[in-house]
């Protein structure tokens, strides 16, 4: 049911955990692509029209009082108010910002059970529809197409909505979304004018798929990262798959490009390129598009490899064609020859070499703005990295903006991208395991939408160099549909690695489930254990060093297990940056910083929200110097 | 005719006046410390300098239950007895200086060296007895030797040190020791080298917790440019130093005490900073790491209240 075409929205959605994705565009790379070589120099694509700015918008308490008619295109919005996008509804004045780790944001103030699994009969009708805790947005946005983008087919990209939305425009519904950390897209074609047009974005606090989005984070919701218009060039690049091999010499290679096109096709030629750092070309090849989707299938005899020192990358870039000689599009994507494998020594290494990582989790995070991150966070947080040697990333426990992935692959970050899902309230219950009521679990009207969580982080994020590890979530315990999830990840990326911790607690799927032993908070001895006792998988530390305020004391004992085990391959330190809030001192007026439980927000774990390696003004923390001590050790 | 060699003693009925060259110490018998310390005009102490045993809980204390195993030690650290006071004049014990037996003496009484004593025992339960030794010479250099004697039956300490509140906010430090915070589990990144601080940092932390910390000291100083004398507006700085003797020491310089920064969950909250907290530590636990909920800082990293814990350092007028 989830993939029929649907005219009409329906906030009974919010309640069904198998309908996640109505009308959506399916998921597929994340390459951009432009008019032409100067628009990628400037990084500015004439196809794309952002909608970032301000919108209207109205905010409801729940479902019941909110106004539900406000997406027709006669609709008057002129007491509505203006908001920012990207931006979160709590930061802007409607909603309590809220912290809590375990418990559901609702504990202590309404009793759920995640639908079926109290029996298969418990559909849990109405439990978000009518939510009373379930606060609705509702967004307007007019527009008119850039002459750039008109005569194309146009289509609208969410890049981060939380946690639901339905979408239309001009009166007429697009779709509806869930998993708020992918990119939606919806087809604007049919319905746009020439003059102004309007778009309505209903976005819900509360869906089945808050029970998956339990992450030990502030709890928001809104539009939070970037929208924008695509149009599609005639003929376009819909998905590419870039599959770089490098051979048992660690010196040669082979580079598999494949891409799946949309538009009348007939005499389009595209044109690959491929060229080294320095800009000499080393491979070109010219095809017809309209049948063969491979576009390049070629050994290379020498290869740079891609690594933490040295995170050499190819430029590729394809050029469409028409049977005229315009072009149409082009596509510039970097690309790294790198291995990543278990070798007979069940030791991961990577192109030969043990990996030894080196890690930090890192959560977006902006103290002014929340989930809401800039460039040059980003930036500054790569930097960061650089400086004190850190050589990976965890994305706990959601993907990241887009930009991240590729900042990674300039700077050989490491990374383990995982997917959006952490449901630990549904079966830690006070540090003891309780999985009575777990989802995903085994409960097939679950699998659906965590195998969609699966292979929205895997299309979009494929062609990234820097990842090394998918993983499947975090903290959500193990059954059925987890190990689904890890089936379909080795089906169609037998390429890289899986991880997943939670089999730790269910070891029945410890066969079927993860590549890696993977544990958190697991002290020296324990790991010394493990590795002592005929250890069936290498073994990393998704979490360790759990650096809450003064804390990261006892490092050694970790680092000293390199020297012991090769088995044995580091850790993600828990975790990158604090999580807090800039507000005015209501006393002193100075700006300071805040957490959990400061905004009369409960229930809460309060300070809990700050463990960052850096402060949340990302300034480091004193303990900085002996990770980068450590770390540059080894 | 001023005697440098020699120091002049006064044999008060309430404390014990050491004098020299542009120099003055009163050790108080009544209130349980050294009660000023004067060099170049300059008072040094806001209060009587105390062995302190309490670190604001840190976020890992409070995860696993240390600060509720080892709350004796906050109160230990507020308040303690002092029981007895010992006097030796170059190194021989003489008899308590004390009304009437002061009368003995004059306002001319010159020594090479003097050592006052201090026997405090803690309030917890049981009683653990520390010893706080000055000894002075006609340099002017005070020499301050602590000694723990363990009690068994006692929790293990979160901190052990002296406590030295100096009456107004210092403008910086200055020491040679390790770079940035460090503390006995968490030092390896720390660069040996003398670095300067300006001001008293109290590092962030969302909840204020023990901070600043600086293990391996060979020595600080500590620099002011302000007084609480009335008749004093000079804001020419003024420094005195602490420093090893043989071993080196874990000090923290800091605006608050541990109570103060115990008392606030968050920055903000802090009173305004108005005074200088020395704190010169013998030893410091490790602030773990492994988890917030419950791991323990590593064995090796803990103070046992059942060993005897000894230091010493001095105190010396100016910079290094």
């Amino acid at each position: 049911m989830s993939h029929e075409k649907k005219a009409q929205a329906d906030s009974r959605w919010l309640d069904d955990p198998e309908v996640f994705r109505i009308n959506e565009l399916p998921a597929h790379s994340d390459h951009r692509f432009y008019r032409n070589q100067d628009e990628i120099e400037r990084d500015q694509s004439s196809f794309v029209q952002s909608l970032n700015g301000d919108w209207r918008f109205s905010y409801a308490k729940d479902p019941m009082s909110r106004q539900k008619d406000f997406y027709k295109a006669d609709f008057d919005s002129s007491n509505f108010d203006t908001i920012r996008v990207p931006g979160l509804i709590e930061f802007a004045g409607y909603n309590k910002i809220h912290y809590i780790n375990t418990f559901y944001p609702w504990e202590g103030k309404e009793f759920r059970r995640p639908a079926f699994t109290m029996g298969p009969d418990q559909d849990e009708a109405g439990m978000f529809s009518k939510g009373k805790d379930n606060h609705v947005g509702a967004y307007i946005k007019k527009f008119t197409l850039n002459p750039d983008l008109q005569g194309h087919d146009v289509r609208i990209r969410f890049e981060g909505v939380e946690t639901a939305m339905y979408a239309w425009l001009n009166g007429h519904f697009l779709g509806y979304a869930e998993d708020s950390f992918t990119p939606h897209e919806f087809d604007l074609t049919p319905y746009l004018t020439d003059g102004e047009n309007t778009l309505a974005v209903e976005v819900f606090n509360r869906s089945t798929a808050s029970f998956l989005e339990d992450q030990d984070m502030f709890r928001f919701f809104g539009i939070f990262r970037d929208v924008s218009l695509i149009a599609q060039p005639a003929v376009h690049i819909e998905d590419l798959s870039i599959k770089p091999t490098v051979n048992d010499d660690f010196q040669s290679g082979r580079l598999k490009v494949e891409a799946q096109f949309s538009g009348q096709q007939s005499g389009v030629v595209a044109h690959l390129t491929v060229a080294g750092a320095t800009g000499k070309q080393v491979y070109e090849s010219r095809s017809e598009v309209d049948s063969d989707v491979r576009l390049a299938d070629t050994s290379f005899k020498t290869i740079h490899l891609w690594d933490n020192d040295n995170p050499y990358l190819y430029q590729l870039t394809i050029t469409l064609t028409d049977k005229d000689g315009r072009t149409l599009e082009v596509v510039p994507y970097q690309f790294g020859f790198r291995r990543i494998e278990i070798n007979q020594d069940k030791v991961i290494v990577l192109n030969g070499k043990r990996l030894i990582i080196k890690g930090v989790n890192r959560h977006e995070w902006d103290a002014e703005s929340g989930r809401v991150v800039t460039m040059s966070d980003m930036k500054q947080d790569i930097e960061t990295f650089k400086k004190n040697n850190i050589n990976a990333v965890r994305t706990c426990h959601y993907p990241d903006h887009i930009s991240w992935y590729y900042l990674c692959d300039t700077n050989g970050i490491y990374m383990m991208a995982e997917n959006n899902l952490e449901s630990h309230g549904t079966w830690q219950k006070l540090g003891s395991v309780e999985p009575s009521y777990n989802v995903p679990g085994s409960v097939p009207q679950w699998k659906a939408a965590v195998l969609d969580r699966a292979k929205n982080n895997y299309e979009t994020f494929k062609n990234h160099t820097s990842i090394l590890f998918w993983s499947l979530g975090n903290e959500s315990y193990a059954g059925d549909d987890i190990e689904a999830m890890n089936s379909y990840y080795k089906e169609v990326d037998p390429s890289r690695l899986v991880h997943y911790e939670g089999v730790f607690h269910n070891p029945k799927y410890k066969q079927t489930i993860s590549d890696v032993e993977s544990r958190m908070y697991a002290t020296p001895t324990e790991i010394e254990a493990y590795l002592k006792d005929n250890p069936q998988k290498p073994f990393l530390l998704c979490e360790y060093m759990h650096d809450m305020g003064n804390s990261i004391g006892g490092m050694k004992s970790y680092m000293g297990l390199l020297d012991k085990y090769p088995m044995y391959q580091g850790g993600f330190i828990w975790d990158f940056i604090d999580q807090a809030v800039a507000v005015k001192d209501e006393v002193t007026g100075q700006k300071v910083l805040r957490y959990g439980g400061d905004f009369d927000d409960r229930v809460s774990d309060y300070e809990f929200s700050g463990d960052g390696l850096m402060f949340a003004d990302r300034t480091e923390k004193p303990a900085m110097q002996e990770v980068k001590y450590y770390y540059g050790k080894y | 005719m001023a005697n440098t060699s020699q120091l002049k003693v006064i044999y008060g009925d309430g404390t014990l006046g050491v004098g020299g060259d542009d120099f003055h110490y009163i050790f108080s018998y009544s209130r349980g410390g050294l009660e000023s310390l004067v060099i170049g005009g300059k008072e040094w102490l806001y209060r009587e300098p105390k062995p302190t045993f309490w670190r604001a809980t840190t976020d890992n204390d409070r995860g696993n239950g240390f600060s509720k195993k080892s709350i004796q030690w906050l109160g230990a650290d507020m308040f303690i007895d002092v029981k007895s006071i010992d006097v030796k004049v170059n190194n021989q014990l003489i008899d308590f200086p004390g009304a009437p037996l002061n009368n003995r003496y004059s306002n001319n009484e010159f020594v090479d060296q003097i050592e006052i004593i201090y026997h405090y025992e803690t309030l917890t339960i049981p009683s653990a007895t520390v010893d706080v030794s000055y000894t002075v010479t006609a340099n002017s250099v005070i020499k301050v030797a602590v000694h723990y004697a363990g009690q068994k039956e006692l929790p293990e300490l979160p901190v052990f040190g002296m406590r030295f509140v100096l009456p107004t906010k210092a403008i910086g430090y200055q020491y040679d020791g390790l770079s940035g915070e460090t503390y006995p589990d968490r030092m390896a990144g720390g660069v040996p080298g003398v670095y300067q601080i300006d001001g008293l940092p109290v590092t962030k932390y969302l909840v204020p917790e023990d901070n600043g910390v600086h293990m391996e000291t060979n020595w600080v100083t500590v620099t002011r440019n302000s007084t609480k004398n009335n008749a004093d507006s000079s804001s020419v700085p003024f420094s005195l130093t602490f420093e090893k003797v043989d071993q080196p020491f874990a000090f923290s310089a800091l605006p608050y005490t541990a109570e103060e920064l115990e008392n606030a969950t968050h920055i903000e909250e802090l009173p305004l900073s108005r005074r200088t907290v020395v704190t010169i530590l013998g030893a410091v636990r490790g602030v773990g790491g492994i988890d917030s909920w419950g791991a323990d800082v590593e064995s090796q990293y803990h103070i046992p209240a059942d060993q005897d814990i000894d230091f010493d350092f001095v105190i010396k007028r100016g910079s290094k």
